[in-house]
C-alpha cells in the first residue's frame, strides 16, 4: 500500500480520536487491510471500509461522517450516502386507557436496619439545607444504600444442595461407582442476580437543590454493579451511564446539565420520556427493569404527553418508582399537572428529599414486587 | 456396546458451486442472485468480513434484514448456516455442548460393573453438540449467525469473546478443539438493548443497517414476492416509507413491507386503496396505538400520497 495512503489513514485516525472515537492501532490496521481489498477510486467503498473498521457504535457515526467530510472531501458537503431523515410528523395519539389507581402503600414491609446509624438529625435533614461537611458524610452513606438492589432469578444455575434441578454431570460421575444407580444426588438452582435498574433524573433548574445529592446516589448505584442505566433530562434527554462510571459525579452532573438544560427552557418531562421510550424503550432496555424517575413533575408543556408516555413506560417496565423531593414537605399535594398525569402509571411514589427517605427508597428497591403480582 | 460415531447431527449438504467473490461488485451480484439485495454499505461489510476473516456486527432497527443477511451470505458461499439464538440465561450447555446424561447412565447400566472408564463415558460419542461447537468443529465452511447477542448475559459475552478470538473450545474431559481448515464466517446481530463490551466490538467490523431507499425497497419487494404487480409493489413501498416519517412507537421495517405485500397479493390486489389498507394494516403496524393513530389521522393522506407516486 502506498505510503501516502497509510499516512492519510493514520492522521485520519488521530482526527477521529480528537472527535472522541476510540481508534486503536488494531482498528487502523483493519482499515488499511480493508482498503487494500477495495477500489480506492470509489469514494463510497472507501467511506464504508473506513466506517466499518473504525466506528464501533451507532452514536459515533455522525462524528465519523463529519470528520470524513472534513478530511477526505475537504468541504462541508451533505452527508455521504445516508438516507435523508425527513421531517417528523406528529400524530395526535389516543390516550392509552390504562388507568390504574395510584399505589402509595410506600414504606411497608419489614424494616430491615441498614448497616449504619447516622445521626438522626442528619438522616432527616433536607438535602437543600446540608452544609458541605454534612454533604460529604451523606455521600458516603449513599454508597451503602446503593448496594441493596432489587434481584431477580437468573436462568444460570449454581450448585445448591437445596436446589430444584439435578446436577446431572455430577450424578453421572457418581453413578460410575455404583453401576448406574444414582445414590447421591447433587442439585443445582437458579442464582439470583440484580434486576435491571433504569434511573431517569430531572436536572432542570427547579430540581437544582436536590439534583446534586441525587446524582451522588445515582453515581453510587451505577458503581454498585452492572445493569444500572442512568439518564438525565431537562429540556432534552441524555444518557449518563458512561459519565457516571468511575468519574467525578459532580463534574458529570455539571456536564449533563449543560447538555440537556436550556436556561430559559424549563422542563419538558413528556418530551424527554418520549425520547426515552422511542430510543431506549423500543430496544427493550426497560423490559423487566425497575424504572426510577426523579423529578418534581413541573411540566412546561402539555401534561397529557406525560400521561401517555408514562403509560407506555409502565407497560414495559417491571415496576415504576417516582421520587419527588417536594413530597417531603408535610403539606405537599401532587398538584403539578405533569405529576398528576403521571400518577396512574406509578407503582410507588416517594419523597427522596433526605437520607431517611433514600433509605426507604433503597428498601423498596430491594424488595419491590410487580404491581399486578399481589 | 460400541461407540457409534457422532449423533446424526452432522449430515451436511455439500455444495461445490464456486462463485468468484474477489470484489464487492461480485459479492453484491451473488447476493442478488440469492434473492437478497444489500445496499453498498452492507455488501462492503460482508465482503470485508470475508477478506479480513473478522466477525461482522450488524445493528439496526428490527426488521431491516440483519438475520436475512447472514442467511443470504450462507447461500452465496454454499455454506451451512449455524444459528445461535441468544437469550437471557443462555449458557455453555445450550450454546457449546452438553453431555448426553441419559445415554451415559444407560451405558453404565448396560456394561458390567467396573468395565466402564470415565474416559469412555466422557468421550465424543456422548457429547451433544450445540451451535458454537458445531461451527468450530465443522470441516466445511460454515456461516455462524449469533443472533441478538445483546440479549445474552454479559458473562456469556465474555465467553464468546474467547471463542471468537481463536476459534477454540476447551472441553475439560476431552481437550481443546480448534477450527479445522476454515474459520467460520461469523455474523453477529444486535438490537442495541444494551451496549456490548468494547473488547467484543474490537474483534468485529461494525455496520449499522438503516431503512433502504424507496427504489431499493421496491426491488426487494419484487424479489421476495414473485408475481407482485409492479404498481402494488411501488405503492406499498411508498406507503411504508410514509409511515416511517410518522411518529410511531415501532416504525415498520422491510420485513413488514414484505409480509404486507404478500398479504395484498394473496388478496389479488393490483393497487392500494384506503379500504384494503385499513383491513391489512395489522401486518405492518404491530402496536395498537400506532394502528389507531394511523387509522384515525393519516391513513387517507398516506394512501393518496402512495398512489400519486406511481
Amino acid at each position: 500500500m502506498a505510503d501516502a495512503v497509510v499516512r492519510h489513514v493514520v492522521t485520519f485516525g488521530r482526527v477521529l480520536r480528537e472527535a472522541g472515537l476510540e481508534v486503536g492501532p488494531g482498528r487502523l490496521g483493519d482499515a488499511l487491510t480493508g482498503l487494500d481489498n477495495v477500489d480506492l477510486t470509489r469514494q463510497d467503498d472507501v467511506y464504508w471500509t473506513l466506517r466499518q473498521t473504525l466506528v464501533a457504535r451507532h452514536e459515533d457515526i455522525d462524528a465519523f461522517d463529519r470528520a470524513f467530510r472534513a478530511w477526505f472531501l475537504r468541504a462541508p458537503t451533505a452527508p455521504l450516502r445516508r438516507d435523508a431523515a425527513g421531517e417528523t410528523v406528529r400524530l395526535v395519539r389516543r390516550g392509552a386507557g390504562d388507568q390504574r389507581p395510584p399505589d402509595d402503600r410506600g414504606g411497608e414491609g419489614d424494616e430491615k436496619a441498614l448497616g449504619y446509624s447516622p445521626d438522626e438529625l442528619l438522616r432527616d435533614k433536607d438535602f437543600a439545607t446540608l452544609s458541605s461537611d454534612e454533604f460529604g458524610l451523606v455521600s458516603k452513606l449513599m454508597v451503602e444504600l446503593a448496594a441493596s438492589r432489587p434481584r431477580r432469578r437468573s436462568r444460570r444455575l449454581r450448585r445448591d444442595s437445596r436446589g430444584r434441578q439435578l446436577d446431572m454431570r455430577r450424578l453421572v460421575r457418581a453413578s460410575l461407582a455404583t453401576g448406574g444407580d444414582a445414590v447421591e444426588r447433587s442439585a443445582r438452582d437458579r442464582i439470583r442476580v440484580p434486576r435491571k435498574l433504569v434511573v431517569i433524573c430531572d436536572v432542570s433548574g427547579s430540581m437544582e437543590a436536590y439534583s446534586r445529592a441525587l446524582v451522588l446516589f445515582l453515581h453510587a448505584l451505577v458503581g454498585s454493579g452492572r445493569g444500572v442505566e442512568a439518564f438525565a433530562f431537562g429540556t432534552r434527554l441524555t444518557r449518563l451511564t458512561a459519565d457516571l462510571r468511575g468519574r467525578d459525579p459532580e463534574r458529570a452532573l455539571a456536564e449533563a446539565a449543560a447538555r440537556v438544560v436550556d436556561w430559559s427552557g424549563g422542563t419538558r418531562i413528556g418530551a424527554s420520556l418520549k425520547a426515552f421510550n422511542d430510543e431506549w424503550g423500543r430496544r427493550a432496555l426497560t423490559r423487566g427493569a425497575v424504572v426510577l424517575i426523579v423529578s418534581d413533575g413541573w411540566e412546561r408543556e402539555d401534561a397529557s404527553l406525560v400521561g401517555t408516555e408514562m403509560a407506555r413506560l409502565a407497560r414495559q417496565a417491571y415496576a415504576v418508582v417516582w421520587v419527588n423531593p417536594l413530597k417531603g414537605h408535610p403539606d405537599y399535594q401532587p398538584l403539578a399537572a405533569g405529576m398528576r398525569a403521571a400518577l396512574p402509571s406509578i407503582d410507588r411514589f416517594l419523597a427522596g428529599h433526605n437520607l431517611a427517605s433514600l433509605e426507604e427508597l433503597a428498601q423498596i428497591l430491594s424488595g419491590i414486587e410487580r404491581r399486578h403480582a399481589a | 456396546m460400541t461407540a457409534t460415531g457422532p449423533d446424526g447431527l452432522r449430515a451436511v449438504p455439500i455444495y461445490t458451486a464456486f462463485v468468484p467473490l474477489s470484489t464487492i461488485d461480485e459479492l453484491e451480484s451473488a447476493l442478488a442472485g440469492a434473492d437478497y439485495l444489500p445496499d453498498r454499505g452492507l455488501a462492503t461489510a460482508l465482503f470485508l468480513s470475508l477478506k479480513l476473516e473478522k466477525p461482522v456486527l450488524l445493528e439496526g432497527e428490527a426488521g431491516v434484514g440483519k438475520t436475512e443477511a447472514a442467511k443470504a451470505l450462507a447461500r452465496v458461499l454454499g455454506a451451512r448456516l449455524i444459528r445461535l439464538q441468544c437469550y437471557e440465561g443462555l449458557d455453555v450447555a445450550h450454546a457449546v455442548y452438553e453431555w448426553n446424561y441419559s445415554r451415559q447412565l444407560l451405558h453404565i447400566r448396560a456394561a458390567q460393573e467396573g468395565t466402564v472408564s470415565e474416559e469412555e463415558l466422557f468421550g465424543p460419542e456422548f457429547l451433544i453438540r450445540r451451535p458454537l461447537l458445531e461451527a468450530v468443529e465443522s470441516p466445511e465452511q460454515v456461516v455462524l449467525l449469533i443472533d441478538e447477542i445483546d440479549r445474552a448475559d454479559e458473562e456469556f459475552e465474555a465467553f464468546l469473546l474467547e471463542v471468537l478470538s481463536d476459534f477454540q473450545i476447551t472441553i475439560p474431559e476431552i481437550g481443546t478443539i480448534s477450527a479445522a481448515a476454515h474459520k467460520p464466517a461469523v455474523v453477529l446481530t444486535s438490537n442495541r438493548t444494551r451496549e456490548l463490551h468494547d473488547a467484543l466490538k474490537r474483534r468485529c467490523l461494525y455496520h449499522w443497517i438503516g431503512h433502504p431507499s424507496l427504489e431499493r425497497e421496491i426491488d426487494i419487494v419484487k424479489v421476495r414476492v414473485p408475481g407482485v404487480p409492479e404498481r402494488l409493489a411501488a405503492q406499498a413501498a411508498a406507503f411504508v416509507r410514509g409511515l416511517r416519517r410518522l411518529d410511531l412507537a415501532k416504525p415498520p421495517g422491510v420485513a413488514e413491507t414484505i409480509d404486507w405485500v404478500r398479504a395484498l397479493t394473496a388478496l389479488g390486489r393490483q393497487e392500494l386503496d384506503a379500504e384494503v389498507v385499513e383491513q391489512t394494516l395489522g401486518s405492518v403496524l404491530k402496536y395498537h396505538e400506532d394502528l389507531l393513530a394511523v387509522r384515525d389521522v393519516a391513513l387517507q393522506e398516506l394512501v393518496d400520497e402512495a398512489r400519486a407516486a406511481r
